[in-house]
């Protein structure tokens, strides 16, 4: 077995190759996120709207989703879904970089349902005559949630989000077996070319842990400026 | 924390060599439990597959792995792995030996050695024949498909400088694309695109092989490397099915007129492990 070369992952070719993979792995991990929490606020307010059908599309989103892998979501979004498409659009599309279309669908929609779970409950964690004082002053269920409920819930919800986000940026990786030449896809490739599998599986592991540390950190920082506050 | 991170490693890569020392001669170990564990594709007609009907992996290289099991009087035991992990599983001692579509090639041969060859082929690019590519330079600035962890997506890069490649865990998956429009072109051996072709029914003649080789890939048996006695083993058995004529018979159980594959000749024999 040859000696660990820490030579390539510096510079050269395979060096390049990684730095791309860890460039895309945070382009969608960035992608992602952004989607993802907006979207997952929305579920979880439908999820506690006062409306049965709301409820029971939110609660429905959430049940489907997270009830299957992720890599089966991923296959999905890049085998299944684009083929009921007409023609035309499907050209269009499978003419660009459709592998990381595809893999931001499905992280997105993936993520968002965990971290919907997350926010409703950060919002069930504010008492409820925090709303319905805000109901009392005249305020609909809408502007009740944004300008009362949520700036307590999004501050109590900052940890389990933490998790979730470093979840979210670790399952990156799975893009891999959508073609997505994200970091793990080109470690592989440095593994297949050169034989290097340590030098570049030290490099993903490194990459991976930083970004979860650096994601820590932001979240500490979130929680120390806008700490909960307690009643 | 650099230093650490390389003592750290250096104490790792001892273990390991360590621990190979203590099987030195893989031979012994083979007869002494009585079975050799053969690393196969299973996914990948005609060398190895699953027999729809009988559920067992049956194959051109079952079959010479077969051989070799007896000669060597043990039970063979086929254990599944995926194009990517052929050499780590065997070099980690997780299979004794490969009977996986293996291209030799000199880049490989410092990780492992090879058999005699045991069977050549071209690896060739198919296209959708309304595409309106005719050969393999067409391919340039477009995007092709194939598996990750082989030599695919190396040759056909060699063959068009800006190619795009996209890989995937499988070569279904990567033919698949293939008929969804994600891409150009499919990468594969030769026979591995006949006998997708064979797949597609009446749907065949919307695909072409474009005709100009990527590579001649010449396939063998990965042995670990430093095992003499096993590799001696592995190369007398095969030369020997090739004079008793027994490895053309097999060959053309699996590749012959009668299969899917219909190849009328063999372009090679049995007789070298050089490339």
């Amino acid at each position: 077995m040859p000696g660990f070369d820490l030579q390539l992952l510096l510079h050269g070719q395979y060096h390049d190759w990684l730095v791309a993979g860890l460039l895309v792995s945070l382009k969608l991990a960035g992608l992602t996120i952004a989607c993802a929490l907006p979207l997952a606020i929305a579920i979880a307010l439908l999820r506690l709207s006062p409306h049965r059908a709301l409820q029971w599309l939110g609660a429905t989103y959430v049940e489907v989703i997270r009830n299957v892998p992720l890599i089966a979501h991923l296959l999905f979004w890049y085998f299944g879904a684009p083929e009921l498409l007409p023609d035309k659009l499907k050209e269009r599309l499978y003419a660009g970089n459709f592998e990381f279309v595809a893999a931001a669908i499905g992280l997105t929609l993936y993520a968002a349902a965990f971290m919907a779970e997350n926010i409703r409950s950060g919002i069930r964690a504010i008492p409820a005559v925090q709303f319905e004082a805000a109901r009392a002053l005249g305020l609909g269920f809408v502007a009740a949630m944004r300008r009362v409920v949520l700036p307590q819930a999004l501050r109590v919800t900052v940890p389990p989000l933490l998790s979730q986000v470093i979840i979210l940026w670790n399952d990156t990786s799975i893009a891999t077996v959508i073609g997505v030449g994200e970091m793990m896809y080109q470690a592989a490739r440095v593994e297949s070319a050169a034989f290097h599998s340590v030098e570049a599986f030290a490099f993903v592991t490194v990459a991976y842990l930083a970004g979860s540390l650096a994601l820590t950190a932001a979240a500490t920082w979130i929680h120390r400026r806008w700490p909960v506050r307690t009643l | 924390m650099q230093i650490n991170l390389r003592s750290l490693l250096a104490t790792v890569l001892t273990a390991t060599t360590l621990v190979s020392v203590a099987h030195a001669d893989q031979l012994a170990d083979i007869k002494k439990k009585g079975e050799i564990v053969v690393g196969v594709l299973g996914t990948d007609e005609p060398n190895s597959f699953v027999d729809p009907r009988t559920r067992e992996l049956v194959g051109y290289e079952v079959d010479l792995a077969k051989a070799i099991a007896a000669k060597i009087g043990v039970k063979p035991v086929f254990k599944q792995i995926a194009v990517a992990a052929r050499i780590p599983e065997l070099q980690q001692g997780r299979v004794d030996l490969l009977a996986a579509s293996l291209t030799h090639n000199k880049e490989r041969e410092s990780q492992v050695d090879f058999s005699l060859t045991t069977f050549v082929t071209g690896q060739k690019v198919m296209v959708k024949a309304g595409s309106g590519i005719a050969d393999v330079p067409q391919l340039a600035g477009k995007k092709v498909l194939t598996v990750k962890g082989g030599t695919q997506e190396e040759n056909v890069r060699k063959a068009v400088p800006n190619v795009d490649v996209v890989t995937f865990e499988t070569t279904q998956q990567a033919f698949q694309a293939l008929q969804q429009g994600k891409g150009a072109g499919y990468v594969n051996d030769e026979a591995t695109l006949i006998d997708d072709l064979g797949k597609l029914g009446p749907a065949k003649k919307d695909y072409r092989i474009l005709p100009t080789n990527l590579s001649t890939e010449p396939l063998a048996l990965g042995i670990r490397k430093n095992e003499p006695a096993l590799k001696k083993l592995v190369d007398d058995t095969l030369a020997g099915l090739e004079k008793s004529g027994e490895a053309e018979k097999i060959f053309f159980k699996w590749y012959g007129p009668q299969t899917k594959l219909q190849f009328d000749k063999r372009a090679f024999k049995i007789d070298s492990d050089k490339i």
